[in-house]
């Protein structure tokens, strides 16, 4: 199973990426804006959950989720951002992302939501 | 600019390095001078707008960046190249965003990044704020925050007076 990062900062791809690495997990793919990651996951493929950022050029985050959702793209997203207020959240949420992880975090935080969407990478 | 409304900056660079990079901060003193240099930096900016108008700055020299974000990405960095620029804008962006939300009752939002390597500038403060400027020490090196900041937005006319040259 794939896990795609989707962020427009590619040192913030790379901390990603290696935090996820560091997890045991290999098979990672990026995009660097919303329509990117769309143009991806509207395809078949084997990407299993979506690591998101909010504010992105060309596409943000969420309106990548949004045009996700109105696509029937069931693929588990979690907005990671810096966009921390209660109402930012709950907009997210609402439109159809799964979870949430807010900036700054560290490689514990990631892990969290790895063991929450992909069973199989515990232990 | 309030000398209270420095105290959440300090605390977000303070918890961005010790959540992010696994260091641990020295505050110095905030000071109240004006924004120019004639050393080699690399400065991180960002704006804020909305009921809250304010620029922010973190202000790295060379040898303090390539350890900050060779840090960042687990590797021995020796120059200045696109991942420093991207590494340093990426920071005073998570610095900035986890410092607006501790203003309670604010809707603020974050300009993109603007990141100015240079070694003569003089940055331009927002009218009617004064640039408060905070050194940190750090096992990754020196470095500082400067902020400018009003919380009683007057007019957005305001906002468009910052920018940044460089000489």
């Amino acid at each position: 199973m794939q896990v795609l990062v989707v962020d427009d900062s590619q040192i913030m791809r790379k901390i990603i990426m290696g935090a996820l690495k560091k997890l045991g997990v290999n098979d990672i793919v990026e995009a660097s804006n919303g329509q990117e990651a769309v143009e991806m996951l509207v395809k078949p493929s084997d990407i299993g959950l979506v690591l998101m950022d909010w504010n992105m050029p060309t596409m943000t985050g969420i309106e990548a989720v949004k045009k996700l959702r109105s696509d029937r793209v069931t693929v588990p997203v979690v907005m990671v951002t810096t966009e921390a207020e209660k109402e930012k959240v709950m907009e997210a949420i609402k439109s159809g992302a799964n979870d949430y992880l807010i900036k700054p975090f560290n490689p514990k935080d990631i892990q969290g939501k790895l063991e929450k969407f992909l069973p199989a990478q515990k232990g | 600019m309030k000398a209270e409304n420095i105290n959440p900056f300090i605390l977000s660079v303070t918890e961005t390095f010790e959540h992010m990079l696994d260091c641990r901060l020295e505050s110095g003193a905030p000071t109240c001078v004006p924004e120019e240099s004639h050393q080699p930096d690399i400065i991180g900016v960002i704006g804020l707008s909305g009921t809250a108008q304010g620029i922010v700055a973190l202000k790295l020299p060379v040898s303090t960046a390539l350890a900050v974000v060779g840090k960042m990405i687990g590797a021995e960095l020796r120059s200045v190249d696109t991942s420093i620029i991207d590494g340093v804008g990426e920071l005073v962006n998570i610095i900035a965003g986890n410092a607006k939300v501790k203003f309670a009752g604010h809707s603020i939002s974050l300009s993109l990044p603007t990141v100015v390597r240079g070694s003569i500038y003089k940055l331009n403060n927002l009218s009617n704020t004064v640039w408060l400027t905070v050194p940190f020490k750090s096992e990754l090196g020196d470095f500082a925050v400067a902020v400018c900041f009003k919380a009683e937005v007057a007019s957005k006319e305001e906002a468009t007076h910052a920018s940044v040259s460089r000489g």
